[in-house]
C-alpha cells in the first residue's frame, strides 16, 4: 500500500509508491465500449445540466430489490441491471473473462482476498483504530442506525493497551457482504476515479474495494459515452452521484430527502476533504491514476462522521448560511473590536466560535468567507480532539475562498466551549498570532465576554413561547431583548403544546446577511428524533422552493400528520415555520409575521451586523 | 474600534520564522530551546509531552493535527533553568511536507518510534536522515523508543536502538509515557547536552 512510511519525501507529501501499471485502466474501457451499444436505451443527463430536463435526469428503475440487499457478486448484476437489460449484463460478464487483467469482476475478487492483510501493513495505523479518530461522544445517528449498535469495540485486537479507546467510525467490521452494513440507512462513499475506495461512512475502506469498484464501473461506464450519471433510483433507495475530477462521490440513501439536499450533502463532504488536502491532491492522479487515498486522509474520520451527523442536525448544511451565538449588542460589539485589530495586523481571518455558533467574526479588507467554508472549518476543529489540549498550529484549506492553498490556521480554546480561530496565509505567523491570542484574552477578560458567552450557552436563544403578542405596541421598549424567558407568558393564549397559535418552532435566514436563526427547541419537539424529522421536513421544502422551475416561490403552506409547515421566501430573507398539524392557516400566517417583526426587533442581538466582510 | 496598539505589531520583529520571540532572551542561567517531535502516527508523541508537560497520561487517542504547542520549564541541579518551547507535530502522512516549518530552527529533535512497531522504527531512521540534511547543524538529536510498558510486545531490541543511536550522534532512551517511566530523564537528559551560551559575556 502507498503508506510505505519510507516513501513521504519532503517535497510532496503526496509522492506514492503506488502502482506502477499507467495502463491498468484500459480493459475497464474496453469492456464498456464493447457495451457502449446498449447504452442507448438509457436516459441519461447531458453534460449541460441546466438544458436538462427535471425527468431526464433520473435513471428509473422499477425493481424493488433494494440495492443494498445483495452480495458482491450480484452487486455488480444490479449495477448492470440499473443501467441496461440482461443482455448487457451477459456481455460484460463476457468481455469480463475474456480480458486477462485489470477488469471489473476479476479484480474485486482479488482485492477481497488480500483485504485482510492490506488495510494495516500499516497494520500500524491499526494500532489506533483503523484510520483514527475519537470522541465517541456526541455522533450518536438516531434512526440511521436502526440496527442495534454493536461496535464490537476495539479493532485488531488492541485492548489491552487502549482500554478506553472507542473507533470515530463504528461498525468498521462490516463491509458489502455484512448484512448490518446493507441494512444502513444512508451510505456515503469517496472513491477515486479508478475505483479505489477513499472514504466510506460504515465498514473499512479498504475491506469495500470491490463495492467501490462497482460504483466506479457505473460512474466511468456512462462517463465514456459522453454523459454524466447523477441519479439512479432503485426501489426505495437513491444514489446520488457527484464527480469532482479525479474524485468520486456516491450518496445511497433510502431517507426520502430530495436528490438536491443529497447532492449538497456530497458537495460539503468533497470540500470537507479539500479543506484537509486541498484540491492539489488532484495531482497525485495525474502522477498515478491508481494512486490510493487513504494514507493521506488518516485520522480523519470524525471529521466525516460528524460532518454527516450534522447533515441531520444542522440546518447550516442545506441554508448555506450560519448562525450566531445570541449576545448583547456591546459585548458582540467589543469582541468585534479587538478581533478587527487582530485583522488589521495582517491577518486573513479572525473568527471566535462557540460551538457551531459565531460569536464574532473579522475579515481582512476585501476577504469574504464563506457559510460552508465556516460550517466545514468550524466541524474541522471541533471534530478534532486535539485542539482541545493545546494551542495549535495548522494547514487548512477553505475551499471556497482558495481550493487550491493551504492557509495557516492558529487555534485555540478559550474555554470548553469556546474557540479562537486565526487564519494567514504566512507559514511563519504562530509567534505572532500567539501574541494576538492573549491581547484578544485580555480584552475579553475586561468586557466579560466569556462569561456573557457562557450565560448565553444556557439561557438559549430564541424561545417561541416569547413571541410577543402585538409586536407593534411595545416597539422600541426595553422588552425587546432577549434572556427575559418566561415560559408562562402563552399559556392562557392558547392551550396546545409549544408557542402562540400552535407554533412550534422556525427558522429565519437574513439573505443579506447570510445567517439564520433558529428557534430553540421546545415541546413537543424535544427528542433528537423529532428534530431530525423537522429538519428533513425543512430540507425538503426548501429544496422545493430553491428549485429552478418552480421561479421564485412565494410562499407555500403544507399541511401533513405531523405539522403544518409554513414557508415565506422574500428577497431579504426565508421564513420556515412549523406548527401544529392542527393550526388554523390565517393565524399561522399571522404569527409568521409576528416572528419576522420579533426577528428583526432583536437582530441586534441574534445576528452579527455591520462590518461585514460577505460583500460578494 | 479598539484601540490598534492593544495587538502586538507583526512588523517589529524581524522574520524568524516558527523560532521562539518575544519574552526574555536565553542567557547562561536560563536557556531557553525549540524542541521538535518528530515521528510516526501513533507513536506517542503527543503522550510523551503530554505526559512532561501536564503529568497526565490519556489513554483516549487524539491524533495531532499540525502541530501543537506547549512549553515547559525544567530546574537543572546547577541551578540553571531550561524552558523547552514543544512543537508536537503531528505524524500522519499528509503533513511530512510542512515538517520544515516546525523544525527550521530547533534546537533538539526529538525523534520517537513505538518499540513494538517496526515500520516505526523504519519511519524514525527517515527523520533522522531529513534532519541531517536539513536541520541546524549542531542539532542535539535524541531516539526514543516509547511503550516501554508493552513488555511483551516489543518488536525492536534495545540493541538495534542503541546501535543506530551511536551511529548517528545521538543519544538514546526507551520511555512510557504511559507509565511516566524515564520521561522527565529525557528531558533532563537533552538539557545536559544543550550546548551552553558563552560565560565570559
Ligand atoms: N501502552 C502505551 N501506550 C501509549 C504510550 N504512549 C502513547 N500510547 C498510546 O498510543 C496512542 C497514540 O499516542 P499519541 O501520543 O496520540 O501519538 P502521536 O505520536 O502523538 O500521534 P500523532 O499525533 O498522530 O502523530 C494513544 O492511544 C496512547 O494511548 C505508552 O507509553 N504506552
Ligand atoms: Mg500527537
Amino acid at each position: 500500500m502507498a503508506s510505505d512510511s519510507t516513501s513521504s519525501s519532503s517535497d510532496s507529501a503526496y509522492d506514492s509508491a503506488a502502482d506502477h501499471n499507467p495502463n491498468s485502466d484500459t480493459p475497464i474501457n474496453n469492456h464498456d465500449s464493447a457495451i457502449d451499444d446498449h447504452l442507448t436505451s438509457l436516459t441519461l443527463t447531458p453534460l449541460d445540466e441546466d438544458l436538462a430536463p427535471e425527468k431526464e435526469r433520473e435513471i428509473e428503475e422499477t425493481d424493488q430489490t433494494p440495492m443494498p440487499e445483495i452480495g458482491v457478486t450480484e452487486v455488480e448484476e444490479e449495477a448492470a441491471d440499473v443501467l441496461a437489460s440482461e443482455v448487457v449484463v451477459e456481455e460484460e460478464r463476457e468481455s469480463n473473462s475474456v480480458s486477462a487483467t485489470g477488469d471489473v469482476g476479476l479484480a474485486w475478487r482479488e482485492e477481497e482476498v488480500e483485504a485482510p492483510a492490506s488495510p494495516g501493513s500499516s497494520g500500524y495505523a491499526g494500532e489506533r483504530g483503523s484510520s483514527n479518530a475519537s470522541s465517541a461522544s456526541g455522533i450518536e445517528e438516531i434512526g440511521e442506525d436502526q440496527v442495534a449498535e454493536r461496535d464490537g469495540g476495539l479493532v485488531n485486537g488492541v485492548a489491552d493497551s487502549q482500554p478506553a479507546w472507542i473507533p470515530g467510525k463504528r461498525h468498521v467490521n462490516e463491509d458489502d457482504t455484512s448484512i448490518l452494513w446493507r441494512r444502513r440507512k444512508k451510505h456515503f462513499f469517496i472513491l477515486s476515479h479508478s475505483g479505489k475506495p477513499i472514504y466510506s461512512r460504515y465498514g473499512d475502506e479498504h475491506k469495500l474495494a470491490g463495492f467501490s469498484a462497482t460504483l466506479q464501473a457505473i460512474i466511468s461506464f456512462v462517463e465514456n459515452g459522453g454523459d454524466r450519471v447523477k441519479l439512479v433510483r432503485a426501489g426505495k433507495h437513491q444514489v446520488v452521484f457527484l464527480v469532482k475530477g479525479p474524485i468520486y462521490l456516491v450518496c445511497i440513501s433510502c431517507t426520502e430527502e430530495p436528490y438536491e439536499s443529497l447532492r449538497g450533502q456530497l458537495e460539503l463532504l468533497y470540500g470537507q476533504m479539500i479543506l484537509i488536502l486541498t484540491k492539489s491532491v488532484n495531482r497525485c492522479f495525474e502522477k498515478n491514476a491508481k494512486f490510493d487515498m487513504t494514507p493521506l486522509l488518516g485520522g480523519t474520520d470524525a471529521v466525516f462522521s460528524s460532518l454527516i451527523h450534522s447533515f441531520s442536525w444542522n440546518p447550516a448544511t442545506f441554508l448555506h448560511a450560519y448562525t450566531c451565538l445570541p449576545l448583547a449588542y456591546p459585548t458582540r460589539q467589543a469582541a468585534g473590536a479587538i478581533l478587527q485589530d487582530v485583522a488589521d495586523s495582517g491577518v486573513l481571518f479572525a473568527i471566535l466560535m462557540c460551538k457551531h455558533k459565531v460569536v464574532s467574526l473579522v475579515g481582512a479588507e476585501k476577504a469574504s468567507l464563506h457559510p460552508d467554508d465556516m460550517l466545514l472549518l468550524s466541524n474541522f476543529v471541533m471534530s478534532s480532539e486535539s485542539f482541545r489540549t493545546s494551542e495549535s498550529f495548522s494547514p487548512i484549506c477553505l475551499p471556497k475562498y482558495n481550493s487550491m492553498a493551504f492557509l495557516y490556521a492558529y487555534v485555540q480554546y478559550l474555554d470548553v466551549n469556546t474557540y479562537l480561530m486565526l487564519l494567514t496565509t504566512r507559514s511563519d505567523a504562530f509567534y505572532h498570532l500567539k501574541e494576538c491570542r492573549a491581547s484578544i484574552e485580555a480584552v475579553f477578560l475586561k468586557s466579560n465576554v466569556l462569561s456573557e458567552v457562557q450565560r448565553s450557552m444556557l439561557d438559549g436563544g430564541m424561545h417561541i413561547e416569547d413571541l410577543p403578542v402585538d409586536p407593534s405596541s411595545r416597539s422600541g421598549s426595553a422588552s425587546s431583548h432577549l434572556g427575559q424567558h418566561s415560559p408562562e407568558r402563552f399559556r392562557d393564549t392558547y392551550t396546545s403544546l409549544g408557542g402562540p397559535c400552535g407554533l412550534w418552532h422556525f427558522i429565519y435566514r437574513s439573505i443579506y446577511l447570510d445567517q439564520y436563526v433558529s428557534s430553540e427547541f421546545s415541546a413537543p419537539i424535544n427528542t433528537p428524533q423529532q428534530q431530525k424529522r423537522l429538519y428533513r421536513a425543512y430540507q425538503k421544502i426548501y429544496a422545493s422552493m430553491h428549485d429552478k422551475g418552480f421561479g421564485p416561490n412565494k410562499t407555500q403552506f403544507r399541511r401533513d400528520d405531523n405539522y403544518v409547515l409554513l414557508c415565506w421566501v422574500t428577497q431579504d430573507f426565508e421564513l420556515y415555520a412549523a406548527f401544529d398539524p392542527l393550526a388554523d392557516k390565517a393565524m399561522a400566517i399571522k404569527t409568521c409575521n409576528r416572528v419576522c417583526q420579533w426577528v428583526k426587533d432583536v437582530e441586534n442581538e441574534i445576528f452579527l451586523l455591520g462590518a461585514s466582510p460577505f460583500s460578494w | 474600534m479598539g484601540c490598534a496598539s492593544s495587538v502586538p505589531d507583526r512588523t517589529a520583529r524581524g522574520p524568524n520564522g516558527l523560532n521562539p520571540g518575544g519574552d526574555g532572551p536565553s542567557d547562561a542561567k536560563n536557556l531557553k530551546v525549540k524542541l521538535v517531535l518528530l515521528g510516526d502516527s501513533g507513536v506517542g508523541k503527543s503522550c510523551i509531552v503530554l505526559r512532561f508537560v501536564r503529568g497526565q497520561f490519556d489513554p483516549t487517542s487524539k491524533v495531532t493535527v499540525g502541530a501543537s504547542f506547549l512549553s515547559q520549564t525544567i530546574a537543572l541541579q546547577d541551578s540553571t533553568t531550561v524552558k523547552f518551547e514543544i512543537w508536537d507535530t503531528a505524524g500522519q502522512e499528509r503533513y511530512a511536507a510542512l515538517a520544515p516549518l516546525y523544525y527550521r530552527g530547533a534546537a533538539v529533535a526529538v525523534i520517537v518510534y513505538d518499540l513494538t512497531s517496526p515500520e516505526s522504527f523504519t519511519k524514525a531512521q527517515y527523520w533522522v536522515k531529513e534532519l541531517q540534511k536539513h536541520g541546524s547543524p549542531d542539532i542535539v538529536m535524541a531516539l526514543v523508543g516509547n511503550k516501554a510498558d508493552l513488555l511483551d510486545r516489543r518488536e525492536i531490541p534495545a540493541e538495534e536502538g542503541i546501535e543506530y543511536a551511536e551511529k548517528n550522534g545521538m543519544f538514546y532512551i526507551e520511555t512510557s509515557a504511559k507509565t511516566a517511566d524515564n520521561i522527565n530523564q529525557l528531558f533532563e537528559e537533552i538539557a545536559k547536552r544543550l550546548p551552553r551560551p558563552d560565560t565570559s559575556q
